[in-house]
């Protein structure tokens, strides 16, 4: 009777239950990001994504799980040009798992908001809930001209038609190091994993890690006076902090 | 055993069966549509189906809030920062059930009160489904006579001995 | 005979005659319903099941369009039949009785035509089961916590209770119908009436149970459309996250239904005169509860317009400049002139006692409630917080083709309804019929 209600007590408390193994999280230094869109293409690469073709991209259906916003400010000839990458925020208090009837995404002991694709039944709700767009649909069965289904990596399972996909962080890459770790009988270090935009980014714009760990690269980030988060009124707590434009430096 | 009259008016036929009814005979009372004073005349107690009802109602809260309170439990897959238990949708899956299973046992108690379905043969005279006031007189293998006699003295027009067995076996 | 049996004769006769007696007209309508939802519903469906979702318009940030707007449309349509019904009841309004087994088939069938667009807006239907709790040996459930899964506890209970609630009501005329047919309709009915006689036992359990059904009818009705508008309302997106949403869904819904009613009321009275016992007079209470629920509605349009502009987000603001001035501001337009400005002749008794006027309000006012609903979707989702994604959004062939076959395939179910059960309640008029007062014996008063 004392294990229902303690069980009861833990159930009835918000965020996630019991303690995180990891928080994952990542750091986007908006003074470093060129706008070159690498990351753009090694997501691409790393993780299947599927190429939709000219009519759909003309259609709004492109599926680019990490984008690059371009934002114009000014009139000409004073014209500045900001780049916003965009990518799932893995919100703590996500917006899109909450809608989805059949719980194909949730949010797991890593601290990463997860799709489980042959869960999702295509609803399309958590898309229409995410503030920041970064969920994409597969309209179509997607297809690779021979030989491009040569080059899909083996590690990332390819997704049907119907079914919804997004920025994993790189999932398959965090498995395999929890994997080695777990043989080697420690903890992943706090950078040690590098998601594939993350590894790409020829100006170090990216930072990935443990926001668990006090002096990874993400943490320190996190506390630097140019940090925020896109769209913070919205209040889902994102774990990608953004460092704004400026004159102040760490 | 049984004998059916048949009787143009609803008063009556209302009076004939209050009266039989009165004098110790087991009556009912057949009529196109619900005659007004029919339950009290024949002496029905009240209906229990509210409590069908009410049972089913608890019965539907409680499912509802237990199966989204046990099915939210055998996986743990916490969404949206919100608890494993989170009540409001919770007690809204059983509101839902409450009426859910409310319904259902309302139909249910009414199909046991009303002895329905019966897909047999029974006394029966279509006329009371248009414009003809039955009573259902019931009475011993020899008393048939005598029930006659009472429900032509009460102002049957009509009467049907054994009763118009339903289903017929022809089109009427 | 009496000239009071004469009327509950004719009566029965004249409801019963529209089940056997079949005219060319009506096996052309029910042949061209059926050919158009094959043509515009089932083969577009089929196409877009093989080719994916992908051949419909939506985009992204739009990821929902026009089928879910179809869908809050039906779903809307049919909230009076069965409240009506069920309010009309409670509180022993006796001009519901000509008009209530219509209303309720209106109910079934149009939740029907909604719970049949949920299947064509997901992208994997043949998965949807996966949203029922059935156990499976993975212990996998559907997430309670969902406002879909609230949609779907909500319309099962619906439809389950409207189906009951009209099979209950309809019970003793289905016996009269097995009284007065022959053939395989004898059969039919003899099975359904469940062998009902009419005794004062089974009268008196109807009414309490009836009764018990209307009391739980009531709040469901109001549940599942305030459900309905929290698949909107519980997200963050500008033009849906409004506490107001649930109100608003609910009269819209009873506001749609109402003049849906009055559409299918004029239909039947036409089309199998019962002129005598669908008067000027109902459509004068439905017209004058038109006129209320229009006003209603204005007020929390309006309310939401302020709501919008008070909070003084740009996000909002962004929104509200889109709707009232956007791509589809003329529907925007439209739609209020439908729905909220021209009601408002509805203050004049002439127009609600005059049949045609009320079929072209309440169709008017049907199509408008339709627009708002597209509205809801095709307004807000396209103006998100980033304005990177903004994107317009435009329905394809098969969206529009698939909103015809809908109403095709309501209409088909209501055709086929007709000619089964008893579209007007026999024993509840002849409720109202004089007992042998020595009326005329050619129909009631």
């Amino acid at each position: 009777m004392g294990d229902y209600l303690d069980k009861w007590k833990q159930y009835r408390e918000p965020g996630f239950p019991g303690q995180l193994d990891y928080a994952w999280g990542l750091a986007v230094d908006l003074d470093r990001c060129t706008g070159c869109e690498a990351c753009v293409v090694a997501c691409q690469a790393e993780n299947n994504l599927p190429i939709v073709g000219e009519k759909d991209v003309g259609e709004g259906r492109e599926i680019q799980w990490l984008r690059i916003e371009r934002y114009w400010e000014g009139e000409y000839p004073d014209l500045r040009l900001r780049f916003l990458p965009m990518l799932c925020q893995h919100c703590a208090s996500a917006p899109c798992e909450t809608v989805c009837p059949v719980a194909a995404t949730y949010h797991n002991q890593d601290g990463l908001n997860v799709q489980v694709y042959n869960r999702c039944i295509g609803t399309r709700s958590c898309a229409a809930y995410c503030p920041y767009e970064v969920r994409y649909f597969n309209w179509r069965t997607p297809r690779w001209d021979p030989p491009l289904e040569q080059q899909l990596n083996p590690d990332v399972s390819v997704r049907e038609m119907g079914v919804m996909e997004k920025c994993t962080f790189c999932i398959q890459r965090i498995r395999l190091a929890k994997d080695q770790a777990k043989d080697e009988g420690r903890r992943v270090g706090p950078d040690e994993v590098q998601p594939a935009c993350v590894q790409s980014c020829p100006s170090q714009a990216l930072r990935f890690g443990d926001r668990q760990a006090p002096d990874s690269a993400v943490s320190k980030a996190s506390r630097s006076a140019r940090a925020y988060a896109v769209l913070e009124e919205l209040n889902t707590r994102p774990v990608i902090t953004y460092l704004r434009k400026g004159e102040e430096h760490d | 055993m049984s004998v059916l009259g048949l009787f143009a008016r609803p008063e009556t036929a209302l009076a004939a069966a209050k009266a039989l009814t009165d004098a110790g005979h087991a009556v009912s009372l057949m009529s196109p549509y619900p005659i007004e004073g029919a339950a009290e005349a024949l002496r029905l107690p009240r209906s229990p189906i509210r409590r069908y009802t009410l049972f089913g109602g608890l019965l539907g809260f409680s499912c509802g809030f237990g199966l989204a309170v046990f099915s939210a439990t055998r996986h743990l897959l916490p969404t949206g920062g919100r608890p494993i238990i989170p009540l409001p949708p919770f007690l809204l899956i059983g509101y839902e059930l409450t009426i859910l299973f409310g319904v259902l046992a309302t139909l249910l108690g009414f199909l046991i009160c009303a002895r329905l379905p019966a897909w047999r043969e029974r006394p029966y005279a279509s006329e009371t489904a248009v414009d003809k006031y039955g009573v259902l007189l019931e009475c011993g293998a020899d008393g048939e006579a005598e029930a006659e006699t009472r429900l032509r003295a009460a102002g049957a027009e009509a009467i049907r001995r054994g009763g118009e067995l339903m289903p017929p076996e022809e089109g009427t | 005979m009496t000239e009071q049996g004469l009327s509950h004769a004719r009566l029965n006769r004249d409801v019963l005659r529209t089940l056997t007696e079949t005219g060319p007209v009506y096996w052309w309508a029910l042949g061209l319903a059926l050919a158009v939802s094959l043509v515009c519903f089932f083969l577009p469906w089929g196409y877009q099941l093989v080719a994916g979702v992908g051949v419909a318009g939506m985009n992204r940030p739009l990821v929902w369009g026009m089928y879910l707007s179809n869908f809050i449309f039906w779903i809307g349509l049919s909230h009076s039949g069965t409240l009506l019904s069920a309010v009309l009841h409670i509180t022993g309004s006796p001009w519901r009785r000509a008009i209530y087994r219509s209303a309720e088939a209106m109910t079934l069938f149009s939740l029907m035509v909604a719970v049949l667009f949920v299947f064509v807006h997901v992208g994997r239907p043949w998965n949807i089961y996966w949203s029922l709790p059935y156990p499976n040996q993975r212990e996998l459930w559907p997430n309670f916590r969902s406002p879909l899964l609230f949609d779907v506890t909500a319309i099962t209970t619906y439809l389950t209770a409207s189906f009951t609630f009209l099979f209950m009501g309809a019970m003793p005329d289905l016996a009269a119908a097995r009284d007065g047919t022959t053939g395989w309709r004898k059969t039919l009915y003899t099975w359904l009436a469940l062998g009902w006689r009419g005794t004062e036992r089974e009268w008196h359990h109807l009414g309490w149970a009836y009764t018990f059904f209307a009391v739980l009818i009531i709040p469901l009705a109001v549940s599942v459309h305030s459900i309905v508008s929290w698949d909107f309302a519980l997200s963050t997106v500008p033009g849906f996250h409004q506490t107001v949403f649930a109100p608003y869904f609910v009269v819209g819904a009873i506001y749609s239904g109402t003049a849906g009613i009055v559409t299918v009321m004029f239909l039947l009275r036409k089309l199998y005169h019962f002129e005598a016992y669908i008067t000027e007079d109902h459509f004068d209470k439905l017209g004058r509860l038109l006129l209320v629920l229009s006003l209603l509605w204005t007020y929390i349009n309006g309310l939401e317009l302020f709501t919008g502009w008070y909070s003084g987000s740009s996000a909002e603001l962004e929104t509200l400049r889109y709707k009232l001035t956007g791509l589809y501001a003329p529907l925007y337009w439209a739609m209020l002139l439908f729905c909220a400005a021209l009601p408002l002749v509805l203050t004049s008794s002439r127009v609600r006692h005059s049949f045609r006027s009320m079929l072209a309000i309440s169709v008017l006012v049907n199509i408008g409630m339709y627009f708002e609903r597209f509205l809801i979707i095709a307004t807000s989702l396209p103006r998100k917080f980033l304005p990177n994604t903004w994107r317009d959004y435009l329905p394809t062939w098969v969206e529009l083709a698939i909103l015809l076959g809908s109403l095709a395939i309501f209409v088909s179910l209501f055709l086929i309804f007709v000619k089964l059960v008893p579209s007007l309640s026999i024993y509840e008029v002849k409720e109202t019929l004089p007992h042998g007062k020595g009326a005329d014996g050619e129909g009631p008063p």
